[in-house]
This record gives structure tokens, C-alpha cells and sequence, in this order.
């Protein structure tokens, strides 16, 4: 029973979780009151616990973490000065016209927005208040509509520069030092937060490209439905250039300068920021009255960030106070299978913990428990992100629990059923385990760009 | 009876109060942040100048912003819940799961912060800690005293939560529940904030 301490709690989290308490107060509380029983049953030793304060003053302090908030305000600024409606108003009147457009141009702008993207609920629930009336008064087949939006809703999780991808890479080089310590290695490599954005590129762009050719194959075998817009004004080619070259320069030069290694991530969100307030008091999408509530709503999503990692570091301190990283290799070694089984078990546990928890809580939870062991097990930390942001983004689009189902349907109008969603997901999810085998299949789709690039 | 009713609802009103005011002092520093950032860029890039001082400024002001908004989250129902049941059933249960929550895990763990922080912040004070970095900011102390007080803020709020939730079970209509919508529970046809 002792040993197995760990697990119970592990368990016992997540049933908790489901009542409905806020996620960071359930993990740290939850952890307190195990590491309590620990300590009369004489199971848990009370000392792992001082060191809680210094790894508050870790998480604080992490220069690497810094970019987050940086980041989530250029994504609210995006958000909140509307160029993400603009982009899409200029693309689905340029590719309006065919069977078939507004779908790609729906596509198009969530990989392009993939920058402002902080928790899944907001994006697909931007994404559908933006896209789907246009979509239905263009009679699109409701499941086409609703999947497309579900889908590219959640794309902006892997495609860079994306706050996901950002807290994975902080937590995946903590995990890569602490499996090549655990290996004896004494000068450990590093992976950055720069080797995943480049290691999610290759990937998010085969997939947009699945999902493009899947819409134009809709538009060639069932072009009723999705057929072009009704009356569409064409777009000129200055309105095209002024709402498309912005973004796009914007979002390209945060990346490039990360990837080139100008800049750190912090520096590029930092600057990325600045330039989409520039951009957006530029074009007066935004007068300087809402600055401040740019401000509010990027400390409300910061700070719901960074208390679930508070809460989420108090739990794994003690999951490993019981000896639960010891468990965890002895199951793996029990299993046998070596790491193919470690990996697809794994896999299968993240898909069905998103379910219920969103990218941030898997991440700050379970990558840190699992990370090392794999990565112990020779795993290259940049293929393992990249599996797992994309098995994420498929476990968001699942139904029945899919979170990314739940979203839409909370801004799709009644006439459009539930059930409407759910196949228009399926072709989807289709395209997304096809990318896991491929992913599986050839390593190099996610590990080739940053070997390139970093010289690793 | 009513008394307890005006005495939870003053309560509510003035811990809200202070939770909020605390966000919106710390908000602009976001905004601080990425001036400051640039001037980092533009001081290597342009002048070729190291600005470890500006940098190690964004890092603080990052620590105070991310510590003091919680309390201020908390209060505008910003952290994140699993809600697939919780957003199923009635005021009630929601009450009745807020309630155990406050009493059985976040008075607990913000005491607990409290507790193990002292020590830690007691013992910085004592060397007026500055940055391990050469060339450094001063008053890590006071960097690290944020972590006590964000207790402080947090078990505050608790209460303001826990009187909420009291008021719901104990009267049928709730007094200054003026929490705006969980911000990953978006109401049908209901813009998203």
C-alpha cells in the first residue's frame, strides 16, 4: 500500500479534479493533505516539503518563463484589435468566390493566429464566433463548418511561436537534464524553447496541408457542401495586402529571429508585442482607452497560468517524495516492451487526460513525471514534444469529451446538433493520427529543421 | 439571521475591493515589460550594450505581476476548472464544491506557503539578498517577500469565496455574486471576454 502512496494520489487527483474546484488550488491542496497522511503513517518524509518555497522562487524567477506573459499580451492585443477578423473578411472574399474558399481561408487565418492562442477554449470559441455564421450563410454542410473551425481552432497549440509549445520546452530541457543526469551524463545537453518551435514547424505545416487538400477535395467530390459565397465584394489587392502583410510580417519576424538565433523567445515576444500595438494603434483597431483592459485580460490569463504551475510544482514535489519517479520506472520495466510500449502508453494516457485537463495542466503534470523516464530511454526530447502536442490537439477533437467540441457548441447556434460536430471532427482526427504515424514513422519530420538550424 | 447576511456582504464587498484594485495596479506592468524588453533589444542591438539591470527589472516585474494577480483571477473566476460536471449542475453544487474546496485545499495550501515561506524570507532579509547575477539588481528580498503576501491575498480571497458560497446555501438569492462567467465556460450566444 505504502509504495503505491504515489499513484493512489495520482488517482485521487483527478477524480478530484472533476468536481469542478479550480485545477492549481486542487493539485497543491490535494498534495498537502496526501503529504499529510504520509507523514502519520510515517510513509513520507517531511522535509521535501521546505523546499517548496524555493521552487516558488524558481518558477518566478525563470527568465525562460518570462516570454509567456509577453506573449499572451501580443496575442490579446491581436485578439482584442480585431486584425485576425480583417484577415479573415479579406481572405474568404478572395477565395470566396470558389467551392470550397471559405473553408481554406478559415484554415489559413487559424494557422496565422496560431500566435494568439493561450487556452484552447478561447481560440476555438474565436475562431467559431468569427467563422461559423459566415460559414452557414454560405450553406456550408454544418459538419464540414463546425469540424474545420474545431480543428484549425486548435492547430495555433503546435504551429510556433505558441505560448503551448512555450511551457513544453521550459519543462521538456528540465526533464532531458534530469534523464541524462539519472544516465551519469555530467555535462548534460540542452534543448531550447527555439529547437521546439523548429521542431513543430515541419509537422503544423503538413498538417494545415492535410486539411487543405481535404477541403479541396470536399470541393471537388462534394462541392455542394461547401459552396462558394453568395455575394461576395472582391477584395482589392491594397485592402488584400493592408490586412494580410501585417500579420504575417509580424508573426514571421518573431519567429525567424528566434530561429535564427537573434533573438531569445522572450526578446522576439517582447518586440513582437510592441510591434501589434504599433500595428493595431496604427490602423486605430484599438484606441488607447482599451490598453488597459489589454493589460487585465493578459494578467488574468498569466496569472491562471503560472498559479497552476505553482500548484502543479507543489503536487510533483510530492509525488516525488513518495518515490513515485521510482514507480513509474519500475512500471515501465514491469511492462516490458521496452520504449515503443513506454512511448504508446504514454501517448494514450496524455490522449485521455485531455479529455479533462487542457495543454498547460498536461504539461505542468504529467510531462514532468513521465519526461524523464522516456528521455532516459533515448527518446529525443524535440520528437517527444512534438508527439505530444499533436496527440493534444487530437485528444481535443475527440468526442464525446473533446474540449474543443464543447467550446463550439457552447457559441454554434441550436439548429446545428451536437451530433453534426462530432462527424465533422472525424475526418479530422483521421488526418491528426495519421500525423502521429508518420511523426512515429520518420522522426526527422520534427528533428531534421532544428538540427539544421542549431547544429545540435 | 439578516445580520450574518450584511455582515458576509460588507465582507465580500471590501476583500473584492482589494483583490481587484491589486490587478489593476499591477496590470500596466505588462505593459512596462515589453517597453523594458525592447530597451534591452535596442540597448545590444543599437548600442551594443549588455542591460542585465533592465533585463533583471522584466523579471521582477514579471514575479510581482504573475504573485499579485492571483488573488485578482480568483476573484473574476479566471482559474481554470475541470467543468464538465461543474458546469452541469446548479448554483448549489457549485457552491457546495467551492465550499469544501476553500476549506479543504486552498486555506491549506496558502497557510502552508505562508509557513515554509517565512523562514526562506526571513533568512534573505537578513543578507538584504541581491541577484546572484554580476552587475544585478538589489532587493531580491523584496522579490521573495511576494511570496508570503500572495498568501496573504490568496487566503483573503478565500474568505471573500468562502462567504459567497455560504450565502448561496444559506439564501436563496446571493448577495454581490457579480463574478463574470469562468472564462473557459463561455454561455451560449455569449461574446467570448
Amino acid at each position: 500500500m505504502g509504495e503505491y502512496a504515489a499513484l493512489i494520489m495520482f488517482g485521487a487527483v483527478f477524480c478530484i479534479l472533476l468536481l469542478g474546484y479550480p485545477v492549481a488550488l486542487t493539485l497543491g491542496g490535494t498534495a498537502l493533505i496526501a503529504a499529510a497522511f504520509g507523514i502519520i503513517s510515517g510513509t513520507f518524509d517531511a522535509s521535501f516539503l521546505l523546499a517548496t518555497p524555493n521552487r516558488l522562487f524558481g518558477i518566478i524567477s525563470n527568465q525562460t518563463l518570462v516570454a509567456v506573459p509577453l506573449f499572451i499580451l501580443m496575442g490579446v492585443i491581436l485578439e482584442k484589435s480585431k486584425i485576425a477578423e480583417r484577415l479573415l473578411d479579406s481572405m474568404g472574399r478572395l477565395f470566396g468566390k470558389l467551392p470550397g474558399g471559405l473553408g481554406i481561408a478559415v484554415t489559413l487565418v487559424g494557422m496565422l493566429m496560431a500566435a494568439s492562442t493561450g487556452i484552447v477554449g478561447a481560440t476555438v470559441v474565436t475562431m467559431g464566433l468569427m467563422s461559423l455564421p459566415i460559414m452557414l450563410k454560405s450553406n456550408y454542410h454544418p459538419s464540414v463548418a463546425t469540424g474545420t473551425i474545431c480543428a484549425t481552432g486548435t492547430l495555433g497549440q503546435i504551429i510556433p511561436p505558441s505560448i503551448a509549445l512555450v511551457l513544453l520546452g521550459d519543462v521538456l530541457s528540465n526533464a532531458y537534464q534530469q534523464a541524462q543526469l539519472s544516465l551519469g551524463i555530467f555535462n548534460p545537453k540542452t534543448i531550447s524553447i527555439g529547437d521546439l518551435f523548429a521542431g513543430a514547424i515541419i509537422p503544423g505545416l503538413i498538417l494545415v496541408g492535410f486539411y487543405l487538400i481535404y477541403i479541396v477535395c470536399l470541393a471537388i467530390f462534394k462541392p455542394q457542401w461547401v459552396p462558394p459565397a453568395k455575394e461576395t465584394k472582391p477584395v482589392t489587392l491594397t485592402e488584400l495586402i493592408s490586412s494580410i502583410l501585417p500579420p504575417l510580417a509580424l508573426i514571421g519576424a518573431v519567429l525567424g529571429t528566434i530561429l535564427s538565433g537573434i533573438a531569445t523567445p522572450t526578446e522576439a515576444a517582447g518586440v513582437g508585442a510592441a510591434g501589434a500595438l504599433l500595428l493595431a494603434l496604427s490602423n486605430r483597431s484599438l484606441d488607447s482607452s482599451q490598453i488597459l483592459e489589454i493589460g487585465k485580460s493578459t494578467l488574468k490569463t498569466t496569472s491562471m497560468v503560472f498559479f497552476i504551475l505553482i500548484g502543479a510544482s507543489i503536487f510533483s514535489l510530492v509525488f516525488r517524495g513518495f518515490g513515485g519517479e521510482d514507480l513509474v520506472h519500475q512500471l515501465f520495466d514491469k511492462m516490458g516492451g521496452g520504449v515503443v510500449m513506454a512511448t504508446l502508453v504514454v501517448m494514450l494516457v496524455i490522449f485521455l487526460l485531455g479529455f479533462i485537463l487542457d495543454f498547460i495542466e498536461i504539461t505542468f503534470v504529467v510531462v514532468p513525471i513521465v519526461g524523464p523516464v522516456l528521455l532516459a530511454m533515448g527518446l529525443d526530447p524535440i520528437w517527444l514534444g512534438v508527439m505530444i502536442a499533436i496527440n493534444l490537439q487530437t485528444s481535443f477533437l475527440t468526442p464525446p469529451f473533446g474540449f474543443a467540441l464543447f467550446y463550439l457548441r457552447g457559441v454554434a447556434p441550436q439548429e446545428i446538433k451536437t451530433l453534426d460536430i462530432y462527424k465533422g471532427v472525424v475526418p479530422f482526427i483521421g488526418m491528426q493520427l495519421l500525423m502521429l504515424l508518420l511523426l512515429a514513422w520518420q522522426p526527422a519530420l520534427a528533428t531534421w529543421l532544428p538540427n539544421l538550424l542549431f547544429a545540435r | 439571521m439578516a445580520t450574518f447576511y450584511h455582515v458576509a456582504n460588507k465582507a465580500i464587498i471590501v476583500i473584492d475591493r482589494i483583490s481587484l484594485w491589486t490587478g489593476s495596479v499591477v496590470a500596466p506592468f505588462l505593459l512596462v515589460m515589453m517597453l523594458l524588453t525592447c530597451a534591452v533589444v535596442i540597448a545590444r542591438y543599437l548600442f551594443n550594450v549588455g542591460a542585465i539591470q533592465i533585463q533583471e527589472s522584466v523579471m521582477y516585474l514579471h514575479g510581482t505581476t504573475l504573485l499579485l494577480g492571483i488573488a485578482y483571477t480568483m476573484n473574476l473566476g479566471g482559474h481554470v476548472r475541470v467543468d464538465i460536471l461543474y458546469q452541469r449542475f446548479g448554483p448549489r453544487y457549485r457552491a457546495v464544491v467551492d465550499l469544501i474546496g476553500t476549506l479543504l485545499f486552498l486555506f491549506p495550501l496558502a497557510l502552508f506557503i505562508l509557513w515554509t515561506s517565512y523562514d526562506y524570507v526571513a533568512f534573505s532579509w537578513s543578507l538584504r539578498e541581491s541577484s546572484a547575477e554580476a552587475g544585478g539588481l538589489g532587493g531580491l528580498y523584496l522579490l521573495k517577500t511576494l511570496i508570503p503576501i500572495t498568501a496573504i491575498f490568496i487566503i483573503l480571497q478565500g474568505i471573500s469565496e468562502l462567504l459567497k458560497s455560504l450565502c448561496i446555501l444559506l439564501y436563496p438569492i446571493a448577495p454581490s455574486n457579480n463574478r463574470s462567467t469562468d472564462n473557459r465556460t463561455p454561455a451560449p450566444g455569449q461574446a467570448n471576454g
